[in-house]
């Protein structure tokens, strides 16, 4: 009962920190598939130096533990121009998840058959026409569950903003613990929250990857 | 056979061969797959490539489009020599369509998608052009019926007729075939055969692989027999299969006149 009490009367501050939560999921999955997007087209470039550049780039983002690159980040560009924490989170998830999607992206580019781009560049068309019209397309399909993985992982790591003062979820449930000293409570309603979003999210990929079964 | 865009070819100076392929050479590392080849196509010509498996006649015919880039020697279709260079690439393949033994299709596009797609892309057609002459391509191989479908959705025939109707949109000079039929079950090879002959008397300039010996009697002028890298035997269709000088093309022909 204290439970079922504490899960009402928590609702307004847990579903503020929700929201943050959200927006800042969303707008980690946006930017790192952009970043990813990029970073491939760098990896597979002819040009070395961009080849070379986007190894370095993966190398690094992947060593490095997600706390460490958002502190780095917080404190090191805060040095510099005055950013809120909010933007901090946003450019440190986005940066850690962009080295899974592109890894993604490229496990899906690799799936498309070589006789595609064979097929593509014998009617001659380029190779970034080739990429946009032929590959892309087909590797999405393939790529969709992996990217709802990601974006479900990139969920559960935005908890780790509260470490740089964000207003998030994970943030709203440790100030409700510190103030009635119940954290079992609160932390065990935050989890049921996390666990929701990722319940829909995974009924959302269902549905899209049904939808591209349909079209054959 | 009459409309789209008979492919009757633009003027070229008489007497030069659509494909002159010169001293072509191909390795792999180590292992020389393509050995000094010497080969002049003739506008209109049907050449037909046969020889055993590995003979390099995959490799030839990928040659020619720049699929594949040559250790040694050159290509000139229609006296321009092919380069590799990306923009160069593109505007000679506008001109040479290809046609592969697995279709390869793009399966997330309808049938006359998939004929449209070059057409907006490269030679950037309206939607609606493209749609007009991909649908007169389509009734050209039979398929008038089959416009919406999915490749998932059509018999192998099927595909490999859309997939001739895709090339053909970009009205090429030179069709390359690399065995065209040998992914098909048998019942479906007539008809992608019947498409090639009506192609072959609209006088496209055509390099073919193929193991169909009817076919090579019936519409090819020149009959070329690869072996080891190198050419064993050419000529006239009855010259080559019924009266074959050397010994490697004998042995060929035995075993593929008992194998099938
Ligand atoms: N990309 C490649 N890398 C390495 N070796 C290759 C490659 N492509 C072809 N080869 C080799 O070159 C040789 C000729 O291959 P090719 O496909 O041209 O033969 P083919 O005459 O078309 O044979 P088939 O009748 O079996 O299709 C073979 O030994 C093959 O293993
Ligand atoms: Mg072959």
């Amino acid at each position: 009962m204290e439970f079922l009490d504490a899960l009402v009367t928590s609702w307004p501050t847990l579903l503020k920190g929700l929201r943050v939560t959200l927006l800042l999921t969303f707008l980690t999955l946006f930017f790192s598939v952009i970043l990813a997007a990029i970073i491939v087209a760098l990896k597979m470039s002819k040009v070395r130096a961009f080849s070379a550049f986007a190894t370095v780039y993966l190398a690094v983002v992947r060593g490095v533990p997600l706390i460490a690159l958002l502190f780095v980040i917080y404190f090191g560009i805060v040095s510099i121009v005055k950013v809120d924490a909010f933007t901090a989170a946003t450019i440190g998830l986005s940066v850690h998840s962009s080295a899974y999607v592109a890894e993604i992206f490229r496990s899906g580019i690799n799936s498309v058959h070589s006789g595609q781009v064979e097929a593509s560049r014998s009617l001659g068309m380029s190779r970034a026409a080739t990429m946009i019209r032929v590959v892309a397309p087909q590797a999405l399909r393939v790529v969709i569950p992996a990217l709802v993985n990601q974006a479900i992982i990139s969920l559960k790591d935005s908890a780790v903003a509260s470490f740089i003062t964000v207003d998030e979820l994970f943030m709203s449930a440790q100030r409700l613990s510190a103030a009635t000293f119940q954290p079992l409570t609160y932390y065990a309603i935050v989890s049921l929250y996390y666990l929701a979003v990722v319940g829909v999210m995974t009924y959302l990929s269902g549905r899209v990857e049904r939808y591209f079964k349909k079209r054959g | 056979m009459t409309s789209p865009s008979t492919p009757k070819t633009p003027s070229v100076p008489t007497g030069q061969p659509r494909v002159s392929i010169k001293g072509a050479s191909k390795s792999f590392g180590d292992s020389v797959v393509l050995n000094g080849i010497d080969l002049d196509v003739e506008v209109g010509e049907v050449a037909v490539l046969i020889g055993p498996s590995g003979a390099g006649k995959s490799t030839l015919l990928r040659c020619i489009n720049g699929l594949e880039r040559l250790t040694a020697g050159s290509v000139e279709i229609d006296g321009v020599r092919l380069q590799y260079r990306e923009a160069a690439l593109n505007r000679m393949r506008e001109h040479v369509g290809m046609v592969f033994q697995s279709f390869n299709l793009f399966p997330h596009l309808t049938a006359i998608e998939n004929v449209m797609m070059a057409q907006m892309s490269v030679s950037k057609r309206s939607s609606a052009d493209a749609r007009e002459r991909a649908s007169a391509l389509l009734a050209r191989v039979g398929l008038e019926d089959k416009t919406e479908s999915y490749p998932s959705a059509l018999s192998g025939g099927q595909q490999q007729r859309v997939a001739i109707a895709r090339a053909l949109a970009m009205s090429p000079k030179l069709m390359l075939f690399d065995e065209p039929t040998s992914a098909l079950d048998p019942e479906l090879v007539g008809e992608v055969l019947q498409v090639m002959r009506e192609l072959a008397d609209d006088g496209m300039t055509m390099v073919v692989v193929t193991h169909e010996m009817r076919f090579a009697r019936q519409v090819a002028d020149r009959v070329i027999l690869l072996a080891d890298g190198g050419i064993v035997e050419e000529g006239a269709p009855e010259k080559v299969l019924d009266n074959p000088e050397s010994d490697r093309a004998k042995a060929f022909l035995r075993q593929i006149e008992s194998g099938g």
